[in-house]
């Protein structure tokens, strides 16, 4: 549906990415500066990068080999900028009527028809200074989809917003898209919006691409140390393989020897390769000792609560490990993320050792490009 | 009492504000939004009336448009010529107030973020609809006020009106020359009586625009 390559290069930044979507979400996800928004611009026509091409729906858009760049007019692109950029000194009605053409009558329809989708018919004579911030999105959105476009555009659009608000959008907007088929592009830098959001995710950092994909499998599976970064990923080790058979990957890690069995191992991995090997903080699990016996499977350590992060719903530990250690060099070896009940339930501010399991479903090893 | 000075000055004024309105407007935006050499210069260029003692303006403008220099035959030879006559004292007062006008006009189209107008793009209009339907209304109060100031400065001109149109009771003196031939003629109580005419008038005119640009407003 719609097909993205640019180009372009100055001062320091090079942004060069392409993209494919079809009647879907896709999420960019990067963090701010990693040039998310230009892109977002260049395919509304608002920013002309310096090569590439652009095309919709079978439209070319912008082509910089055949010197075609279509003004914004005739892009027929819904865009929504950070901050909605209502018309000021336009009722709610004008403005989603901003883009329609046609009888008096039939536009007034129309608005009428969008402001029940976003839910704002009552608001329609208000000015956008009178509305909250949810509000002011909905009517942002209302007026991107007047104009019928063949692509959605929304730039951080929630990010300005409470979290019930927040929350309330987010599934707004996915029955929108769902409602219209229409191809959307969502740029966001937050990853819960981004995993609810997404059909599929697109992790962007300094004007690249580093892994488009299902949001589960870039969460899970992040193809290169940054994407791991900026999943969230927070036990990221430098190891090497050491025996590769039927059962999985043995893999060297500080002073300890790691099984690794992840969905899909990394093709071509050999005994003696550098790998970042990679271990969500919430797939480590806190073993009861009556319940050792069913963990046998998985890589068992024994360790101690060092110190640890309360984030309200959920507490980070930082773990020590006893015997050998993943980090030597630091002051403790693995970060494990529990739920607060969990926290409350197994009294973790007094008892402060546990045998933690890794399941080896839950090691995820990047090969280390370029590196012996 | 002579009413001639009155109604020469409210024409003068008015036509001067007229021409400053539509260059102002076009000038400011140049300025506001776009992007081309010489920029830093013009901008200069037009503020320099404000600085400059209104005679050495007159000057500059006796020289440029008097029977001597060529837009000055060009003129005769139309049968419009511009010195010492009221359409003198409309260009004298027009470029004396002019700068007024462009700097209010360029702050106002400043103020207007251009991601409203690059939205209204992506919603299918055109330059000139995007121009009318939001830069130019969200601009509108700052395009006022500068009218307003403008409007003010030029009927009070006095030098630079002197130097290109003269004092030709009758035919080309405006209230401020009024105010001044009365005086050096030791009339002061008529004096009197055309500054507070004067002083009254021009504060009943600014508060008409402001009421009007509240209007606008609302």
């Amino acid at each position: 549906m719609l097909e993205v390559e640019v180009r372009h290069v100055w001062a320091g930044f090079r942004l060069e990415l392409s993209l494919n979507i079809s009647r879907e979400i896709l999420v960019l996800f990067g963090r701010s500066g990693a040039g998310k928004t230009l892109t977002l611009r260049a395919v509304a026509g608002l920013f002309r990068p310096e090569a590439g091409h652009i095309v919709l729906g079978g439209r070319v858009l912008f082509d910089s080999k055949a010197g075609v760049n279509l003004p914004p007019q005739a892009r027929r692109v819904g865009y929504v900028p950070q901050g909605y950029a209502l018309f000021p000194h336009l009722s709610v009605f004008d403005n989603v009527a901003y883009g329609l053409r046609g009888k008096p009558e039939e536009v007034r329809r129309q608005v009428f028809e969008l402001l029940d989708l976003v839910g704002l018919r009552e608001l329609a004579d208000r000015r956008p200074q009178q509305l909250s911030g949810g509000q002011q999105q909905r009517v942002a959105l209302a007026r991107a989809l007047a104009v019928r476009p063949e692509v959605l555009l929304l730039d951080e659009p929630l990010s300005a917003l409470d979290v019930p608000t927040r929350l309330e959008l987010q599934g707004l907007i996915r029955d929108l898209q769902r409602q219209f088929g229409i191809p959307t592009l969502f740029v966001t830098h937050n990853l819960a919006e981004a995993m609810f959001l997404a059909d599929r995710l697109a992790v962007v950092d300094r004007g690249r691409l580093l892994q488009v994909g299902p949001p589960k499998e870039v969460l899970n599976r992040p193809a290169q140390l940054e994407a791991a970064h900026l999943m969230g990923v927070r036990n990221i080790f430098h190891g090497r393989v050491s025996l590769v058979s039927e059962g999985g990957l043995r893999v060297r890690v500080g002073e300890r020897d790691l099984l690794a069995r992840p969905a899909a191992t990394p093709a071509g991995l050999r005994p003696g390769d550098p790998v970042w090997v990679c271990v969500r903080a919430e797939r480590i699990a806190l073993v009861l000792p009556e319940r050792l016996h069913r963990a046998a499977d998985a890589n068992l350590v024994l360790g101690e609560i060092t110190r640890e992060a309360d984030y309200g719903l959920a507490s980070v530990l930082y773990f020590r490990l006893t015997g050998p250690r993943l980090s030597p060099n630091r002051d403790y070896d693995l970060e494990v993320e529990v739920p607060a009940y969990v926290h409350e339930r197994l009294r973790l501010d007094r008892v402060r050792t546990w045998t933690l399991a890794v399941d080896p479903e839950a090691v995820h090893l990047i090969p280390q490009a370029g590196a012996v | 009492m002579d009413w001639f000075p009155f109604v020469l000055s409210a024409q003068v004024a008015t036509l001067a504000t007229g021409l400053n309105l539509v260059a102002g407007v076009a000038l400011g935006w140049a300025l506001a939004r776009g992007r081309f050499p010489g920029r830093d210069l013009l901008a200069a260029l037009t503020t320099v009336p404000l600085v400059l003692p209104p005679t050495v303006l007159g000057y500059y403008l006796l020289v440029a448009l008097g029977r001597t220099s060529p837009i000055g035959q060009a003129l005769d030879a139309l049968g419009v010529p511009l010195v010492f006559t009221w359409r003198g004292a409309v260009v004298a007062s027009a470029v004396a107030s002019f700068p007024l006008m462009v700097q209010s006009c360029r702050a106002a189209f400043e103020g207007v973020d251009p991601e409203l107008e690059q939205v209204a793009r992506t919603l299918g209009r055109s330059e000139l609809e995007v121009f009318r339907t939001i830069t130019l209304p969200l601009a509108g109060r700052g395009i006022l006020a500068g009218t307003v100031l403008a409007f003010a400065r030029a009927l009070g001109d006095f030098g630079a009106t002197l130097m290109v149109a003269g004092n030709i009771p009758g035919r080309t003196q405006t209230l401020a020359i009024a105010v001044y031939d009365t005086v050096q003629a030791g009339n002061l109580g008529l004096a009197g009586v055309l500054v507070a005419v004067l002083t009254a008038f021009s504060i009943l005119s600014l508060l008409a625009i402001q009421r009007l640009g509240r209007r606008l407003a609302a």
